[in-house]
């Protein structure tokens, strides 16, 4: 075996991850290529080509209204995860204190929480004290499970600052919130802009935690899809998922030329 | 995530004053930023989920108010009615199966990742990591028209082009395994790859010197060398298999209940609340127990390992 290489079974190995990518990668092709159906119901293979199945969902206030408030609710959790993660990273990763393991426990214990049940007990809150704001609920839930994703990349930026040059600021008289604005702020504004994103975008996709809080009113996005799924018959709902996956991938790009998407997503 | 989700440790050197000391407290400055955080997640997390917990040893008048005696009926309702049963066991069956089968897959994406061109490895990345952008209700849907019973279903008009078939898969345990390994095979491959980037190619080639064979250097020397990287993706992909809710509801259906579906059922259809709370209680214990024995494993047989991740 020679260094670094995968010595006799190469040609195996790559044949068999040649096979697993086409299993990851294909099945995305599909509500793509059903989209284009010229047909009044999704069939495969599909028949004639149209887009009249875009401007149709384009103009389907059952597609654009969940969209936009997804959107909202997106930017809502994305500045709640900050306001709320950022201070936490520095506090995290600035100091040694007792209890500083139980502390950190907490604030990534949702990643690893089941969020269904998370989601419940959230509910649970909120009748009990009779929150019936299901916008507020929403913000609060989705900040929540988005934290630790914004506490993380803070973190990772934290980390690579020379921390003498705060401690040269804070000599020369800076006081604290000047030292972060001026010092350590433009330092770690590719940890805030990922864990922005990252936040946006779980909030985004999320499911298990909008079912238990959303109402008609304010229906998310990926709830909306749900429940088109067993009522939309026509290639309409796999010019949806064409379009969420064409946004994905634009995330995707935007995210491997800002961070490296390995490091932005991280184990 | 699970064993290696840890933050490196603080690099403020002992003694010097902390960046954000307020006055000469350094204790003080860590409140100040810690504080919000803390008091957030305990009143919408950890408050809330005792509130659950709580709600699962009492029962619902018609009234919809609790009775005032602690009891352990719903859980015996749980353990003890067939229905129920039933889901208990397909939602372990499908979590099981599909760690398995995400282990033998993600294993040769891993080593190419890790191993291969660096051209191919860089690929590869993207493209598993990709997915994990795309909403699982889009992937999910991709599935049933795959999977689809009926002559529109893409697998059945391939198989039929060869003279095969139809299968129906659509509605079955099967279905909602298939699109959990897809949904979550990235999972199992992140920290497989982890592990093995850090395992020392010297290691490999001494056994290789020594006369062993290809396969014997994997089995004996990758292998078990990898298993922590392994425990930390089969914990994940459990975790989150047994606790979905829109694959099984969308893949399986009626037909094949897991506790994601049985308990959004029980809470928003039936208004059950404490056997809702229940079946969520039993999840977390599920999840948990998982999790705590992969940590128990990792520390036992990797000590210096466990120690480098806390």
């Amino acid at each position: 075996m020679h260094e670094g290489g995968l010595g006799k079974g190469a040609i195996l190995l790559y044949s068999v991850t040649g096979v697993i990518t086409f299993f990851l990668l294909v099945p995305l092709l599909f509500p793509i290529a059903l989209s284009f159906s010229d047909t009044p119901f999704v069939v495969f293979p599909p028949k004639g080509f149209t887009l009249q199945w875009y401007w149709k969902v384009i103009n389907e206030p059952d597609f654009t209204t969940p969209f936009m408030f997804s959107v909202q609710l997106g930017v809502f959790a994305a500045i709640g995860a900050l306001l709320i993660g950022t201070p936490t990273a520095m506090g995290l990763t600035r100091y040694s204190f007792p209890g500083r393991g139980v502390v950190q426990g907490l604030v990534l214990s949702p990643l690893v929480f089941p969020m269904l049940v998370t989601g419940i007990a959230l509910l649970r809150l909120f009748t009990s004290i009779n929150s019936n704001s299901s916008l507020t609920n929403l913000v609060i839930g989705h900040t929540l499970v988005t934290v630790p994703y914004v506490i993380r990349t803070v973190s990772a930026s934290l980390l690579l600052i020379d921390p003498s040059t705060e401690d040269a600021a804070r000599t020369l008289g800076a006081n604290t919130w000047m030292t972060f604005w001026r010092v350590t702020r433009p330092q770690i504004v590719p940890g805030l802009f990922a864990g922005g994103i990252f936040a946006f975008v779980t909030s985004f996709d999320n499911y298990s935690i909008s079912m238990w809080l959303a109402d008609a009113e304010h229906f998310p996005m990926p709830m909306a899809m749900f429940a088109l799924i067993s009522r939309m018959f026509d290639p309409g709902i796999a010019a949806i998922a064409s379009l969420m996956i064409l946004m994905s991938i634009v995330i995707v790009v935007v995210l491997e030329r800002l961070t490296g998407l390995q490091r932005a997503m991280s184990v | 995530m699970a064993v290696a989700e840890t933050l490196p440790a603080p690099q403020a050197s002992a003694g010097r004053g902390g960046l954000f000391a307020f006055g000469n407290s350094r204790a003080l400055g860590a409140v100040m930023l810690l504080a919000p955080a803390v008091l957030f997640f305990v009143v919408v997390f950890v408050i809330p989920v005792g509130l659950m917990i709580r709600y699962s040893f009492y029962q619902q008048t018609s009234t919809g108010d609790l009775t005032s005696a602690a009891t352990l009926a719903n859980y015996v309702r749980l353990g003890s009615v067939d229905l129920y049963r039933t889901v208990v066991m397909t939602t372990l069956r499908v979590s099981l199966w599909t760690t398995f089968i995400a282990m033998l897959l993600a294993y040769p994406l891993a080593l190419v990742m890790v191993r291969g061109h660096p051209l191919v490895g860089r690929a590869l990345t993207v493209i598993v990591l990709a997915p994990l952008l795309i909403n699982v209700v889009v992937r999910t849907y991709a599935w049933r028209v795959i999977l689809a019973n009926g002559e529109n279903g893409v697998l059945n008009w391939t198989l039929a082009h060869f003279g095969l078939g139809p299968v129906r898969l659509l509605y079955t345990e099967w279905a909602i395994i298939i699109g959990s390994v897809h949904v979550f095979l990235p999972m199992m491959v992140l920290p497989l790859s982890a592990a093995l980037g850090k395992i020392n190619p010297a290691v490999e080639e001494a056994a290789a010197t020594l006369g062993a064979s290809s396969f014997a250097v994997f089995r004996r020397v990758t292998l078990p060398l990898s298993v922590p990287g392994l425990a930390v993706g089969a914990t994940l992909v459990f975790s989150l298999t047994a606790s979905s809710f829109v694959t099984p509801a969308l893949l399986g259906g009626n037909f094949a209940k897991m506790l994601g579906t049985l308990v959004e059922e029980q809470i928003l259809v039936v208004f059950d609340w404490p056997f809702g709370a229940a079946i969520a209680t039993l999840l977390t214990i599920i999840v948990m127990v998982v999790n705590l024995a992969s940590v128990w494993l990792i520390e036992r047989r990797f000590p210096s390992r466990a120690a480098e991740a806390g």
